[in-house]
C-alpha cells in the first residue's frame, strides 16, 4: 500500500477519484441543501441567466435551473454510465483475453481476428445511429451499448500479458503439480493481471465517458436527465459564448476535464508502480 | 530466393487484409440493417415536415421508395447486392439526405475538406511531438521538462471538443481574431483564387488547433517514454565516448531509435481521420465527413451512414497494411521469414 501511494501521479488521481464519487454519491442530499424541497430540473422555478450569487454559486440558465444542481446530477450520471460501462467492457475484455491466450492455436487466432474487426469499425457513427434510433435510453442500456466497443482493447492487453505470463516457470510448476487448466488461470495467473486490470478499467472508463460524451453533445442520449455533454449542447444552442454567460458553458466542461484528468491520472500512475520497466525512468 | 519469401509475405497480408475488411464491413452492415429502423418512413416524415405537411405519403410512393433502396429484398439478398454494387461499381446507392444524388458524390464532396483538416493537424501534432517529447525525454532533469510532461499528461486526454469550445470563446468571441463557423467566408465563391485560399486557412486554424493540442500531448508522452528507455543503452555511451556532439547524439542515435514505432503510431492515426474529429467538424460546422454523417444520422440515411464507416474501416486497415509491407524495408531488424 506504501508503495502504491508512493507513485504522487497516482495518489493524486485516486484522491481527486474519491472526491468526485462522494459528490456523486451524496448528489440528491447536497441538491437539497442547495435548492431546498425543488425538483432541479424543473423549469422557472428561479429568475433565469442569474449571474453567480450566495444563493446561485454558478447562476441559472435559460430555464431559471441552478447551474450547481444540475453539474451535480450530470456528473453522477456521466460517472455511473462510465464505469458500468468500464466494468462490462474491462469483464468481457478479460474474458476473452484470458481465452484466447490461455487456450493458444486455433481458439487464439479466431478470437484474435474478430476482436481486430471490431476495433477498425469506427464506434461513434454506430454509437449514433443506434441512440437516434432508440429514442429513451436509460443508464443500463447505454452503459451497454458502450461496451460493446470497449472490449477488444482490453482483450488485447490482457491477451498478450497472459502470452508473457504462460511461459513462466511456476506455470510450469503449477501444471506438473496437477492443477487443471481452470484452476491456474484463476489462482495462478489472474492475479498477477490485477494491475493491468485496473489500468484496462480506468482507460475503458474513460473511452466510455468519452463516447458517451460525444452523443450527449450532439443532442443524443437520455434527454429526460441532465448530463454534462447536454449541458454543453444546451449552452451552445442558447448561444451563452455571445450572451457573455461563457460560465454555463465553462462549469460542465471543468467537471469533465477534471473526471478525465482523475481517471488518466490514475491510470498512468498504475502503468508507472506496477511496470517495472518504467519503474525510475520516468522521475515522476 | 528473398523474391520468393517477400512475395510469399506480400500474399498473405493481402489476404488477411480483404478478410478484415469484408468481416468488420459485414459487422457493421449487420449493425445496421438489424436496427429495426424505417428509414423511408423516417424519410416520409422529414419530406412532409419540409414541404408543408398536407400530402400524405401514398402507399405506391412509400413502395415505390422501398424498391429504389432495395429495402424490399430479404437480407442476404440486400447484403449481396450491396457487396457487389459497391465493389464492383463503386455505388453506394442513393442517399436519402439530397435524394436523388448518390451517396458516394456526397461522400467525395466531403472527403476533401476532412482529409486536408486532419490529414495537416495529425501530420503537425505528430512532428512537433516527436520533437519536444525527444527533448523532455532526453533533457528530463530539465528545470520545466517535469512541468511539462506532466501539462501533456493531462492534456492528453481531454476531449478535443472542449479544447475548441475555450478556443472558441477566446479567438471567435472574445478577440475577434478568427471564424468560428464554417471552412470558407460565405462570400468567397470556392476556385483558386488568393482570396478562396486565405478563407479557407483562416478558417482552418481554430478548427485544427483544437485537435492539435490534444494529440500533440499524446505525441509528447509516447516519445518521451520511447526516448527515455533508450537512455540507458551502450551505444549512446558508446557515442559520447567516441566524442559525438551532444545534439547529434540525439538526432542521430536516441531519436532515430524512436521513430519507428513513432512511423507506425502515424499510419495508424492516418488510417483513423476519415473518422477523426466528428465533434469539433459539427461544431464548426465544417463541411467534412463528420458533418455529413451526423446529419445523415439525422434521418437514418443508412446508404450514407454505411459509406462513410465503409471508407473508414477500409482507410485503417489499408494505413495498416501498407505499414506492414513498408516496416520490413525500412527497419533491418525486422525479418519476414516466419
Amino acid at each position: 500500500m506504501r508503495s502504491f501511494f508512493r507513485n504522487r501521479l497516482l495518489a493524486a488521481g485516486v484522491i481527486l477519484f474519491i472526491v468526485i464519487c462522494l459528490l456523486s454519491i451524496f448528489q440528491p442530499v447536497i441538491v437539497r441543501a442547495l435548492i431546498g424541497n425543488i425538483n432541479p430540473m424543473a423549469q422557472g422555478k428561479f429568475p433565469i441567466f442569474d449571474p453567480p450569487s450566495s444563493q446561485h454559486l454558478l447562476g441559472t440558465d435559460r430555464f431559471g435551473r441552478d447551474v450547481v444542481s444540475l453539474l451535480l446530477i450530470g456528473l453522477r450520471f456521466s460517472l455511473s454510465i462510465g464505469i458500468m460501462a468500464g466494468v462490462i467492457g474491462t469483464l468481457l475484455g478479460t474474458v476473452v483475453g484470458l481465452i484466447a491466450g490461455f487456450y493458444g492455436g486455433i481458439v487464439d487466432s479466431i478470437l484474435r481476428s474478430s476482436t481486430d474487426m471490431i476495433l477498425v469499425i469506427p464506434t461513434l457513427p454506430l454509437l449514433i445511429t443506434l441512440s437516434a434510433y432508440i429514442k429513451r435510453l436509460d443508464v443500463v442500456t447505454m452503459a451497454i451499448l458502450l461496451s460493446i466497443f470497449s472490449w477488444p482493447f482490453a482483450a488485447r492487453t490482457i491477451r498478450a500479458q497472459v502470452l508473457s505470463l504462460r511461459e513462466r516457470a511456476y506455470i510450469d510448476l503449477a501444471q506438473t503439480s496437477g492443477l487443471n487448466k481452470m484452476e491456474i488461470v484463476f489462482q495462478e495467473i489472474m492475479p498477477n493481471l490485477l494491475p493491468f486490470l485496473g489500468v484496462g478499467l480506468a482507460a475503458s472508463t474513460v473511452g466510455a465517458i468519452l463516447a458517451e460524451f460525444g452523443l450527449e453533445v450532439l443532442g443524443l442520449g437520455p434527454g429526460n436527465v441532465s448530463t454534462l455533454g447536454l449541458m454543453i449542447n444546451w449552452a451552445i444552442s442558447w448561444g451563452v459564448l455571445t450572451l457573455g454567460k461563457g460560465i454555463i458553458v465553462a462549469a460542465p466542461a471543468v467537471v469533465l476535464v477534471l473526471l478525465f484528468l482523475s481517471l488518466n491520472f490514475i491510470n498512468i500512475g498504475l502503468e508507472q508502480a506496477f511496470n517495472p520497466r518504467l519503474k525510475g525512468t520516468t522521475g515522476l | 530466393m528473398r523474391r520468393r519469401v517477400w512475395l510469399r509475405f506480400f500474399l498473405r497480408r493481402l489476404v488477411t487484409y480483404i478478410i478484415t475488411i469484408f468481416g468488420s464491413f459485414t459487422v457493421a452492415f449487420l449493425f445496421f440493417h438489424l436496427i429495426p429502423g424505417d428509414p423511408i418512413g423516417a424519410l416520409m416524415a422529414s419530406l412532409q415536415q419540409q414541404y408543408g405537411g398536407h400530402n400524405t405519403a401514398s402507399a405506391e410512393m412509400i413502395a415505390a421508395y422501398r424498391v429504389t433502396f432495395g429495402l424490399d429484398q430479404p437480407l442476404p439478398v440486400q447484403y449481396v447486392h450491396y457487396i457487389t454494387n459497391v465493389f464492383f461499381h463503386l455505388d453506394l446507392g442513393p442517399s436519402l439526405i439530397s435524394f436523388p444524388t448518390h451517396s458516394q458524390d456526397l461522400i467525395v464532396r466531403a472527403l476533401p475538406w476532412t482529409i486536408g483538416l486532419l490529414g495537416m493537424a495529425v501530420i503537425i501534432s505528430w512532428t512537433l511531438g516527436l520533437l519536444l517529447g525527444g527533448l523532455l525525454g532526453w533533457r528530463r532533469n530539465f528545470p520545466g521538462a517535469q512541468f511539462l510532461t506532466t501539462a501533456a499528461i493531462g492534456l492528453a486526454q481531454i476531449p478535443q471538443y472542449i479544447v475548441a469550445i475555450i478556443l472558441v470563446f477566446l479567438f471567435a468571441y472574445f478577440l475577434g481574431w478568427l471564424p468560428s463557423r464554417d471552412a470558407y467566408p460565405a462570400n468567397v465563391a470556392p476556385g483558386l483564387t488568393i482570396e478562396f485560399f486565405t478563407g479557407v486557412i483562416r478558417h482552418g486554424i481554430l478548427p485544427a488547433l483544437s485537435i492539435v493540442i490534444v494529440a500533440v500531448s499524446g505525441w509528447i508522452l509516447s516519445t518521451r517514454s520511447l526516448i527515455v528507455t533508450i537512455l540507458g543503452e551502450d551505444y549512446l555511451l558508446y557515442a559520447q565516448a567516441k566524442g559525438l556532439p551532444r545534439r547529434n547524439i540525439f538526432l542521430h542515435y536516441a531519436l532515430r531509435n524512436a521513430l519507428l514505432p513513432q512511423l507506425t503510431g502515424l499510419a495508424i492515426s492516418l488510417g483513423f481521420i476519415v473518422n477523426g474529429a466528428l465533434l469539433v467538424e459539427t461544431l464548426f460546422n465544417y463541411p467534412g465527413l463528420g458533418t455529413l454523417l451526423v446529419k445523415a444520422v439525422g434521418i437514418l440515411d443508412y446508404n450514407t451512414i454505411q459509406g462513410i464507416v465503409l471508407i473508414s474501416i477500409i482507410s485503417v486497415l489499408t494505413a495498416n497494411f501498407l505499414l506492414d509491407l513498408a516496416l520490413p524495408l525500412v527497419d533491418p531488424r525486422i525479418r519476414i521469414g516466419d
